[in-house]
């Protein structure tokens, strides 16, 4: 019994360890790449979205539609900027990884714990 | 003539017991009026309540809420929440999931917009644009109770004062419909008590003329048509005596003292003997010597008298009686018609008659059961259609 729980957490860790990881990877190199170019933070573009969509699925899903179809009228930017840089190019990245990314996203910015 | 003065114990037993009944079911319609008037008089206020306390709990919730658009602004790990000591307050993302919250009730319904749960009042403002991803702003305060308190306490003295006052009126009312009804009831009960009264004269001197005639110097003729007045005269008198008993038992204070069951069962058969004889019905004792009651030898005597007259009244000619005395016991069995399962069943009822063939008010087992509950004696009785019946009284 106590041998199969310690397996049970050493390979959901090796899993979900493995998973950060990858997602972390694919964040830092196919979203920082351009971004860390850029004059402003992704943590502002973060806070943007949870001033228009509040919770964690809605803003998830308004991310991965937003980064496959990139238009100015779902873009949280303000219109000033758009008018000057325009709007960001489609995601290469396949659905799961878009997923992925977003998921580090989330994490790396959300608020929950955060406050004290 | 009067006659709502020196009314007549039955009647003022059946009114009691009309009054009682109509009380109980008349405070019981008053009291579903009230609590449903309190209902609405508690929420009332209630609303009012909350809508006083609304306004201050928008100036904190606006207060907050510059705050939180500050921690927005300037947001990095740790920051601290804005906490004031005049409220709590918690913030929840759209799907309901709590951002932050310092409330001590977690309890939240984010659908509502003000409410009191377990002395707290909770204050639920849904924001526009949303701040820290927070979509609903909830701000706790502590409700003293003061408003509640003084709502239960005008409620409990209005209602019981109203209470009160309602079921006087019901009270007077009752009565003043029961009125002229109660005036017919009594007229009558007078009149029985009356016609009771100027019978005992007569009777008694009947009774005494026929025991004084010397009966061996009459021819047979002569001799039936005595029985005849005799058996009528006893049957008119134990009638007087069940009357007398229905119409003054209340009045009158029993005087208890042994007796000895087995001598005034078989002087109450002697009684009985001369219209035992007419039916010709065969009377058998079986009594045991020195079985002593303490009770009222009047009373005693309309228990046996009653139940030997049904024996008698309801046999068939040539049938008989047997009575039994035992230590805790004494039992009169007939071979009369008998009663079915449902007659049983009301026998005690006052004026319940299954033969209207023969006499009788149908109050003779009535008066037996109040005797009998009166001195904590046991009845049973037993009955087969056509076969007889046996009424055992035990102690």
């Amino acid at each position: 019994m106590v041998k199969s729980i310690v397996f049970l957490l050493i390979f959901s860790h090796f899993l979900f360890g493995n998973d950060l990881e990858q997602s972390k990877a694919i964040y830092e190199n196919d979203c920082m790449s351009c971004h860390k170019q850029l004059s402003f933070e992704l943590k502002s573009v973060f806070f943007d979205y949870l001033l228009k969509y509040s919770s964690e699925d809605v803003v998830k899903t308004a991310l991965i539609d937003y980064l496959k179809n990139p238009n100015k009228d779902t873009s949280v930017m303000s219109k000033n900027y758009i008018r000057r840089f325009g709007i960001k190019n489609r995601s290469n990245l396949n659905d799961i990884e878009l997923k992925m990314a977003i998921d580090y996203y989330w994490e790396k910015y959300k608020v929950f714990g955060k406050i004290k | 003539m009067s006659v709502s003065k020196n009314r007549g114990i039955s009647l003022q037993q059946s009114e009691k017991k009309t009054l009682r009944s109509f009380l109980l079911l008349y405070s019981f319609m008053v009291l579903i009026i009230l609590f449903f008037s309190a209902f609405i008089y508690y929420n009332l206020q209630k609303e009012l309540m909350l809508g006083k306390q609304n306004s201050r709990l928008k100036e904190y919730s606006d207060e907050l809420i510059s705050k939180i658009i500050y921690m927005h602004e300037n947001f990095y790990d740790g920051i601290e929440y804005p906490r004031s000591k005049k409220y709590r307050s918690a913030i929840y993302d759209g799907s309901g999931k709590v951002i932050f919250s310092t409330l001590q009730n977690k309890s939240v319904d984010l659908n509502k917009n003000i409410y009191v749960i377990d002395n707290k009042i909770h204050f639920i403002r849904l924001l526009e644009r949303y701040y820290l991803g927070a979509m609903y702003l909830v701000i706790e305060i502590d409700d003293n109770s003061g408003w509640f308190n003084f709502v239960k306490n005008k409620v409990l003295i209005y209602g019981v004062l109203l209470f009160l006052f309602l079921v006087f009126v019901g009270y007077f009312l009752l009565k003043m419909i029961l009125k002229p009804m109660r005036d017919s009831i009594y007229l009558l009960d007078r009149f029985i008590k009356d016609t009771t009264h100027e019978l005992n004269t007569p009777i008694n001197s009947i009774l005494i003329n026929i025991e004084t005639i010397k009966r061996e110097n009459l021819d047979q003729k002569s001799l039936k048509k005595i029985e005849r007045i005799d058996i009528a005269s006893r049957t008119i008198s134990n009638l007087y005596n069940d009357l007398t008993y229905m119409a003054l038992n209340n009045k009158v204070v029993s005087n208890n003292e042994n007796i000895e069951l087995s001598k005034i069962i078989k002087e109450r058969c002697e009684y009985f003997k001369i219209i035992l004889s007419q039916k010709r019905i065969s009377c058998s004792l079986d009594l045991k010597d020195g079985i002593y009651l303490h009770i009222d030898r009047k009373k005693l005597t309309r228990v046996i008298d009653n139940i030997i007259s049904n024996a008698v009244k309801y046999n068939k000619k040539g049938g008989f009686i047997k009575v039994t005395l035992k230590d805790r016991y004494f039992e009169i069995e007939d071979s009369g018609k008998g009663m079915t399962k449902r007659e049983l069943r009301d026998i005690f009822e006052r004026y319940t008659r299954f033969d209207k063939s023969v006499g009788g008010f149908g109050i003779g087992l009535n008066i037996v059961a109040q005797i009998v509950k009166e001195y904590h004696l046991n009845i049973d009785v037993k009955s087969t259609p056509d076969l007889g019946t046996k009424v055992r009284i035990s102690w």
